[in-house]
């Protein structure tokens, strides 16, 4: 239904004027940041389209209030859906000898950011004069969790962003920043994200994002291609032969599956060789364990253990002989407050670390990366991602990838928007190793099949 | 297409046009109009919204105001050639004297005004802006508002008696009846349409469609069709003056579509191609078959395309083509620029 978009005859040629789109449910901080970027715009000369009346009076800048016009197309493709305003109102800022140096666009709080995001892909009279450089959205650091849960467009905005600014940083606890920052990158692996009180961002960071520098979001955050796990917590123990106490308090669900491995000496829990075999471990079916029952180091099965009811819950963990030990949970341990205790005296792990969160195929928004050495071949993508888009474009909100293309000295770089997308020639492999990166953020994306699909594409 | 392209009728020679005048309007022209009887010419700018009103013959600047800083977005001659309206970034348009007076200012009803449109008789003018459509008498007073509409209007015609008047935005089309006890009508149609041409008989009405289509309607039935296909959305239509010729342009190609006889549904349009670049605007001259178009590749071609699928004349801007207008008589025609460059050509063709 829909082919890579046709080149424009002058797309190539012209300078494009840059366009931030700033998202973010109202209060989240969008006209303070916007403040900043007009106030310390160094002599920028910015149109704002703006479809919130906020507080702006700023001379050097003309501002435009706009309804937002979302239009549908006949045909009911979803990645066809545009916002009709802004078509027209860039379309008569363009008509200027003299250009805008940079257009930012803030959209109301409820605002669904694919049309916006779309309209630079569909529409050839905005592709000709502007690009997108990157979508902003503020995330209010103490309320989001009111939202996060059951708003569609709290969990959209986050997805569909470059930058994620945790703004009113100063008002959340240090240990509910961290849940969110680690909740938010599990659901858009591929934004940066900052933290800010008042919006003091660096503007630096929040303009000139560039939205198809992957090898940026590589470069910040080069975890985020690891595999993903069934469990989001590792924690390393040095244990004597016996019998320990773990300890759960009430959590945010009924049941929390954990498995306890032997490592080598030397081995940490998180490290990617013991990560992998407790992954294999807890392929196998769990034992469900009720309060009160014993979880044994070494099992080649996970255990599941059953919380309901009120009040804290006490298991038997057992080594039957001492050594280094791996605990992976299926929740963080915080959630739970678990904590392992040998004759009432706390136990403290060596070393832990956390996983981002993947739960399977499911409608909860998140990232897949997968990273593939080889060369692709180029009409087997073209092939793949065509039917993937058709098939399950209404999932995805969000594609990037670089590309290491058979008989090509150059990356391919190239960004998606539901079903559409659009790539180009990048920067010269030159002597680095070259690999193929590609970035899926959705609901019910499925790893496997998605690695599967991609490395049917080597040539 | 038989009869269309007919080697009996070959085109005459290719020649380029030969410009009587040329000034700099100063920035982007946005729009420009000639006056009914072809003695003036009027050109409104992006960025500083400047008006200019110059002698169609001589090219002499008769007076240059700022209408509508931010940019003038529409303007069009009363019927007279007394009276020149403006719409823009602003909140109301404006109604000149053909001597540069400022007449009267009409608010809009939305935060710009983006189309102007005088009924044929001069009679009345109607204002587009935002959702809201505006139609003004004679004196410059309130006639009747509709609005809001679905979304904003993005296209506003008269029909050919003047005793309708019809607008296009997301959702449709609405046209409103100044007989007596006239309902208005709403033609239905789920998707954005960006431009309206109502054909000079007033028995169709023909839009542009974002999603790449042209869409029309025939008012005697209210049955519709759709021309699909176009690579971009068709920016530019424009019916000749027999109401059997509608041209489209999505691309660099002109698609023609012939609307006598059964009509275009089934039938081959026409194709022009010519242009290295998108087609921008097109321009029936307003008693012959001769169509002006323009490109983002700066050219201008004439066409008389019942005679041939050939260019009969050529012309080059320096920048994408923004505005096209003929002399009423065909005697020369006014192109302007995404620079600021206005030309006017003489143009003589043979043949009546």
């Amino acid at each position: 239904m829909h082919d890579p978009l046709p080149p424009l005859g002058r797309e190539a040629t012209m300078k494009k004027i840059p366009v931030t789109v700033l998202t973010g449910f109202l209060g989240a901080g969008k006209t303070t940041l916007l403040n900043r970027i007009l106030t310390e715009g160094h002599g920028q000369r910015i149109a704002v389209i703006e479809n919130e009346f906020g507080e702006i009076g700023i001379d050097q800048a003309l501002v435009i209030n706009a309804d937002e016009e979302v239009f549908e197309m006949n045909n009911g493709c979803i990645c066809c859906t545009v916002r009709g305003d802004l078509i027209r109102i860039l379309g008569a800022l363009g008509r200027r000898r003299d250009k805008f140096d940079r257009v930012v666009v803030e959209t109301t709080g409820l605002a669904d950011p694919g049309p916006v995001a779309q309209t630079f892909f569909v529409d050839d009279e905005v592709r000709e004069l502007y690009a997108l450089d990157g979508i902003v959205t503020l995330v209010d650091a103490k309320h989001v969790a009111l939202h996060l849960e059951d708003s569609a467009e709290c969990k959209e905005q986050i997805a569909f962003a470059d930058v994620l600014v945790l703004n009113k940083a100063d008002l959340a606890a240090a240990g509910e920043l961290d849940a969110l920052e680690r909740r938010v990158r599990g659901m858009n692996a591929m934004a940066k994200v900052l933290r800010a009180t008042g919006a003091d961002v660096p503007l630096a960071e929040v303009l000139d994002v560039g939205g198809f520098d992957l090898g940026r979001a590589l470069a910040t955050k080069p975890t985020f291609l690891e595999p993903e796990y069934p469990f989001e917590w590792a924690g390393t123990f040095d244990l004597d032969e016996g019998a320990y106490e773990l300890a759960l308090d009430e959590g945010p669900d009924e049941t929390m599956a954990l498995a306890a491995l032997f490592l080598e000496p030397g081995e940490a829990a998180g490290e990617r060789d013991p990560a992998e075999r407790a992954a294999r471990a807890w392929s196998a079916p769990a034992t469900e364990t009720d309060e009160g029952g014993t979880v044994a180091v070494g099992a080649a099965a996970p255990h599941v253990l059953r919380l309901e009811g009120a009040g804290a819950k006490r298991f038997r963990l057992v080594a039957p002989k001492a050594g280094r030990v791996g605990l992976y949970t299926q929740h963080l341990p915080a959630e739970f407050r678990l904590r392992l205790e040998r004759d009432g005296r706390p136990v403290a792990p060596a070393a832990e670390r956390a996983f981002a969160a993947a739960h399977a195929h499911d409608a909860t928004v998140r990232s897949v990366g997968i990273h593939l050495e080889g060369e692709v071949d180029g009409e087997r993508l073209n092939a793949w991602l065509s039917k993937l888009l058709r098939e399950q474009g209404a999932d995805i909100f969000r594609m990037k990838g670089i590309l290491n293309l058979r008989g090509s000295p150059n990356r391919f770089v190239f960004q998606g928007v539901h079903m559409l997308f659009d790539g180009r020639e990048g920067q010269s492999w030159g002597a680095e190793a070259r690999a193929s990166d590609l970035v899926f953020i959705g609901r019910n994306l499925d790893r496997e099949a998605l690695t599967r699909g991609f490395e049917r594409c080597l040539a | 297409m038989p009869g269309l392209t007919d080697a009996g009728a070959a085109p005459p020679a290719k020649t380029e046009l030969r410009p009587r005048w040329r000034l700099d309007a100063g920035d982007y022209v946005a729009a420009a109009a000639l006056s009914r009887d072809g003695a003036r010419a009027a050109i409104g700018t992006g960025g500083a919204g400047a008006l200019l009103v110059v002698d169609a013959e001589t090219g002499r600047e008769a007076f240059r105001a700022d209408a509508h800083p931010g940019g003038v977005l529409a303007l069009g001659w009363a019927p007279d050639g007394e009276l020149v309206a403006t719409g823009g970034q602003g909140e109301r348009a404006k109604v000149w004297h053909a001597s540069g007076e400022l007449w009267r200012e009409l608010p809009g009803g939305g935060p710009w005004v983006e189309h102007v449109a005088w009924a044929p008789a001069g009679d009345r003018l109607a204002t587009a802006s935002g959702r809201f459509v505006r139609v003004w008498g004679r004196g410059g007073e309130p006639l009747v508002e509709a609005g809001p509409l679905a979304s904003t209007v993005t296209g506003l015609a008269w029909r050919g008696d003047g005793a309708a008047l019809a607008a296009s935005c997301y959702g449709g089309v609405h046209i409103w009846s100044f007989a007596q006890g006239a309902a208005p009508r709403h033609l239905p149609w789920q998707g954005s349409l960006i431009s309206l041409a109502w054909s000079p008989d007033g028995k169709v009405i023909a839009c542009g469609s974002q999603d790449c289509s042209v869409h029309f309607w025939r008012l005697a039935t209210g049955r519709d069709s759709e021309m699909t296909g176009y690579p971009f959305k068709p920016r530019a239509l424009a019916w000749d003056a027999r109401s059997s010729l509608l041209a489209t342009a999505g691309d660099a190609t002109v698609t023609v579509w012939d609307f006598s006889g059964k009509g275009p549904e089934r039938s081959r349009p026409l194709q022009l191609a010519a242009h290295s670049g998108v087609c921008t605007r097109l321009a029936f001259g307003p008693s012959r078959a001769v169509l002006a178009s323009g490109s983002q590749d700066t050219s201008v071609l004439v066409w008389e395309p019942r005679r041939g699928p050939k260019p009969v004349r050529f012309a080059f801007l320096e920048d994408e083509v923004t505005a096209l207008a003929w002399h009423p008589a065909h005697r020369g025609l006014l192109g302007a620029d995404a620079a600021g460059n206005a030309i006017y050509w003489d143009v003589a063709l043979g043949g009546a």
